[in-house]
């Protein structure tokens, strides 16, 4: 059966406040870090203070006799490697959160300590090979990939202009405020709750059911574990599946026979509780005179802390532009956490690799940087649009084009861009742009979601998926109520819960392309139930009966108007029923084309004011336009497009993981060096979402954080006319570029 | 890395908690001397009389939410703690535990406090509110409200935070300006990014103020 949206929108595309609102405005809302059982014990890990050692000894003896400790949990023994300074030693259960801080600080552990390398520079001098095995080997720097292609070497050879430069930006931290954690509970029957912090809702309780069967040999399946995760605070790629954190509170509680909470404090969070890789890289990029790019060249590394994978989306050097290229990525393992997925993974890494080194070459050109990249977009593919008319790939010249013009009209570029650093003055104002690109299409796996109607009219929608913060469960209530006529308001949501249906991790901006047409399927089929149900107690046919204004349903052939609850009170003891599903493989089915689809592009324009004097940046407004289909809640989207916005600028102005060298450890895993941008800090942010309602349901959440560090340092470049070429732009850098440059300001 | 947000957890001999434990053996002194700070030379020798409290829990009232609550905790447990691990009231979160972030603010006789920086001991006789209080049966207080009309809340796990901060400074100054509201908000960090909604709902809050009176 062909799904589509229906043609008449009353709900779609409109501004629904959050359903949710009032209760977390309010502090009522409770997250996993609110939940107290009856009963419940509070745990802490304990954390190695070194980069690398071996653990010679662990006695917990004396920490075990301390008030109030009821379990303790070996996650190392003597004789084990510790790879980072943060990785997780033990795990203690008390009956109060004091008596666990005071026990834990009674276990006894000697330390062989291993030399370390925590910066990537350190390794590429020289490789000590500090880090944990991997296929025997524990090489510090990997082996580098390559590839160019075979225009390449033409292009640069031919090129009349030619720049390079570096560029980077280093490890960043996801920073959630609701740390990372849960509460996990034993039932009599032998089933697992956990109150999980977590985008995976429903993957955190398989994967919670697969080890535990699997540790103990216990009759565990999957439907005895149930996660709840009714309100989350934050997870921007670093919150999937129990994590070590989750399997340990459950063997704490299994052990105490008692509900056990263990959230991560504040330093725990920023070291372990995931980071961005790093990615520096040294460009060079080759044009004609009029600004054909004819080659783009990247040799770049960066890295996963003790992880294995790349920092760059490697085929995607150059992002954006199809230049002939040469590409070299090199992964450096560190003695610190392994990176997580955050927010559009690797992508802002490409950005930087190719964004900075347009406005350089434009520079060189004489040329507005906006021209430059008009002149060197994508074309749209004419044999894609055959097979899918709205895809990207099939408009990305037409949607990248108006976007620009969007931007440029309303960031006023026309009127206020200048040659880089040509203003006068102390206080320099710049104005920058960056392009940006992401997928967002529904996940592989199934997203479940059922739509039930009762007799006294009220509506259930039932789904398991997480609304981490998107506006997710409001999109839920909202597509059950445009199908059903309803007011958001009206359905009753079961919702975060891994026992309502199978529903994937958010990750990737797959939740509401993924469930947005599950919803549309359940809510459809309940309605079409409920009409076959009722109709002949109405003396009607079942294909008669429509949803018309008002939420009155209307018996066409009659033209007579039932108000809803007429209509329901007719189940009498039924109920009304719909289930749907949705999946990446229905997505592409034909029938089905342009419900959900994918890719996405994206342009944001930045303007700062530089100070010259003190190198201190203050960016002042932020022009982002972003296309993902069709908007299902504008209000919610532009929220989701602002908050990436803001988290790009705290990345281009403030966010930096400093290592020690000495130590071995993060010297900043904190708030106060951590820094994030408080209100005042911020620019004027202006959101144009650019409704393309054709191309049906594509996620927003990871895009809009992709570009704007990029646009900021392009602004910063104009006002002073120096590239400053790492994240943060801290003043000490910005005076560097500044001293660099040399001559008059 | 361990709780006590210390760089070096093994080594520390001695925690921030232990550190306001020792302290807190005067902490109703101190909170004292907190209020006349330029006595302090003076008073301090005087008060080392003061009888010490703890380390074992101790009977507590407080009065949050305009009901009066009883509990025992340790001296060295903040208020945040007690409202949240031993009184159930988690409107107020803990995000960095050393008063950064605000999004544990409370209101204590009116005024917003990280109540992560004080002793639950220190509170007792004096009025606790909690974003929880913002609500009345059905009818929200108009800065929530407007959180909620203009999206200023995504995750919202820092949001109870900036409501009770904002409360705080409409209820000081009914017509601030939103310059002003802006600065009392600068204690607050939001990781979600909804400052620029916030910005709405203050426009609006701002207005509505300057027009009611
Ligand atoms: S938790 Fe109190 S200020 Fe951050
Ligand atoms: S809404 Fe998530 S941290 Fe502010």
């Amino acid at each position: 059966m062909a799904t589509s949206w229906p043609k008449k929108r009353r709900l779609i595309g409109t501004k629904i406040q959050r359903l949710d609102g009032p209760v977390k405005a309010t502090g009522k809302a409770k997250y996993s870090y609110d939940i107290n059982r009856p009963g419940m014990l509070h745990a802490v890990l304990l954390r190695c203070p070194h980069a690398h050692a071996k653990i010679k000894s662990l006695d917990a003896a004396d920490a075990e006799k301390m008030p109030g400790v009821k379990a303790i949990y070996a996650i190392k023994k003597a004789g084990e490697e510790l790879y980072w300074a943060g990785e997780e030693i033990l795990g203690l259960a008390a009956d109060t959160e004091e008596h666990a801080l005071d026990a834990v600080r009674a276990v006894k552990i000697e330390y062989e300590v291993l030399p370390h390398i925590v910066k990537e520079e350190d390794a590429l001098k020289e490789d000590r090979k500090t880090v944990s095995p991997v296929g025997g080997k524990r090489d510090n720097v990997l082996a580098a990939k390559d590839a160019a292609d075979d225009a390449f070497d033409k292009g640069m050879t031919d090129a009349a202009v030619k720049v390079e430069g570096s560029y980077g930006v280093p490890v960043v931290c996801h920073q959630c405020l609701e740390s990372h954690g849960l509460v996990a509970e034993w039932g009599e029957d032998g089933g697992l709750t956990v109150w999980a912090s977590t985008q995976a809702v429903w993957g955190t309780a398989v994967e919670l059911a697969r080890y535990f069967a699997g540790k103990y040999k216990i009759d565990l399946p999957a439907e005895k574990v149930k996660c709840i995760t009714h309100y989350m605070g934050g997870g921007f790629g670093s919150k999937f599946g129990p994590d070590i954190q989750g399997l340990v509170a459950a063997e704490l509680a299994r052990t105490a026979k008692a509900p056990v909470k263990l959230m991560l404090d504040r330093a725990s969070e920023i070291v372990a509780g995931g980071n961005r890789p790093s990615a520096y890289g040294k460009v060079r990029i080759g044009a004609t005179k009029d600004g054909k790019i004819t080659a783009y060249e990247v040799d770049c590394y960066g890295t996963p802390g003790v992880g294995v994978t790349d920092t760059v989306t490697f085929n995607a050097l150059p992002y954006v532009y199809p230049i002939a290229y040469k590409r070299k990525h090199t992964r450096i393992r560190t003695n610190a956490a392994m990176q997580r997925a955050m927010r559009a993974p690797n992508h802002p890494q490409n950005c930087t690799l190719t964004e900075f080194i347009l406005d350089d070459l434009a520079a060189k050109l004489g040329m507005d940087p906006l021209q430059l990249r008009l002149k060197n977009l994508p074309q749209n593919d004419a044999e894609k649009a055959k097979i899918a008319p709205h895809s990207l790939d099939a408009l990305k010249n037409t949607i990248y084009t108006r976007e620009i013009e969007i931007a440029a009209a309303l960031s006023k570029w026309k009127e206020k861009w200048h040659p880089p650093g040509k203003t006068d003055g102390v206080v320099k104002h710049g104005i920058g742009m960056a392009l940006h690109t992401w997928g967002g299409q529904a996940s592989p796996q199934s997203n479940e979601c059922t739509v039930t109607i009762h007799a006294d009219g009220s509506v259930v929608a039932r789904t398991s998926t997480q609304d981490l913060g998107t506006g997710q469960r409001t999109v839920t209530a909202l597509v059950t109520a445009e199908i059903l006529g309803l007011e958001p308001g009206q359905i009753t949501l079961e919702f975060g819960e891994s026992t309502f249906g199978a529903s994937t991790g958010s990750g990737g901006s797959t939740t509401i392309p993924s469930q947005s047409p599950a919803t549309l399927r359940a809510a459809t089929a309940a309605r079409d139930d409920l009409f076959a149900k009722v109709a002949p107690k109405l003396d009607a046919k079942p294909e008669d009966l429509i949803v018309g204004v008002e939420g009155k349903i209307l018996d066409k052939a009659k033209n007579k108007p039932w108000t809803w609850k007429e209509i329901c009170a007719r189940l009498d003891k039924e109920q009304a029923k719909g289930t749907g599903f949705w999946n990446y493989g229905e997505s592409i089915k034909p029938d089905n084309r342009d419900v959900s689809s994918s890719g996405v592009g994206g342009v944001q324009i930045a303007e700062v004011l530089v100070d010259t004097e003190t190198g201190v940046v203050r960016c002042t407004r932020i022009v982002a336009v972003q296309d993902c289909g069709m908007v299902v809640n504008p209000l919610t989207c532009e929220s989701q497009v602002a908050g990436g916005v803001i988290m790009g600028l705290n990345y281009a102005l403030f966010e930096e993981r400093i290592m020690d060298r000495a130590t071995g450890r993060m010297v900043n895993p904190d708030m106060e060096f951590y820094k994030l941008g408080g209100i005042e800090d911020m620019p004027q942010i202006v959101v144009h979402l650019h409704d393309m309602p054709e191309r049906g349901v594509i996620g927003v959440g990871e895009p809009p954080v992709i570009s704007t560090h990029a646009a900021i340092g392009n602004a910063i470049f104009n006002a002073i006319g120096a590239r400053v070429g790492q994240t943060p732009f801290t003043p000490e850098r910005v005076l560097a570029a500044l001293a660099a440059k040399g001559g008059k300001r | 890395m361990s709780d006590t947000q210390g760089r070096t957890p093994l080594e520390a001999a001695l925690s921030r908690r232990d550190f306001l434990r020792t302290t807190g053996a005067a902490a109703a002194a101190t909170a004292a001397l907190a209020e006349t700070p330029a006595a302090f030379a003076e008073a301090a020798p005087a008060n080392l009389s003061v009888k010490g409290m703890g380390p074992q829990p101790i009977k507590l009232t407080l009065d949050v939410n305009d009901a009066s609550v009883t509990t025992a905790v340790e001296p060295r447990v903040t208020l945040l703690d007690a409202l949240r691990n031993y009184l159930d009231v988690t409107g107020c979160k803990r995000v960095c535990d050393r008063g950064t972030c605000g999004a544990c603010t409370v209101m204590v006789d009116g005024k917003p406090i990280y109540s992560c920086t004080m002793l639950a001991v220190e509170a007792e006789g004096k009025k606790i509110k909690t974003a929880e209080s913002l609500i009345d049966g059905g009818k929200l207080d108009a800065v929530p409200a407007a959180f909620v009309k203009y999206d200023a809340q995504q995750c919202g796990f820092c949001t109870p935070g900036f409501v009770v901060a904002m409360r705080a400074a409409f209820d000081k100054n009914p017509r601030a300006t939103p310059a002003e509201i802006e600065e009392a908000l600068s204690g607050n960090i939001c990781r979600c990014g909804t400052y620029q909604q916030m910005r709405d709902a203050i426009a609006e809050l701002c207005n509505k103020q300057k027009k009611g009176g």
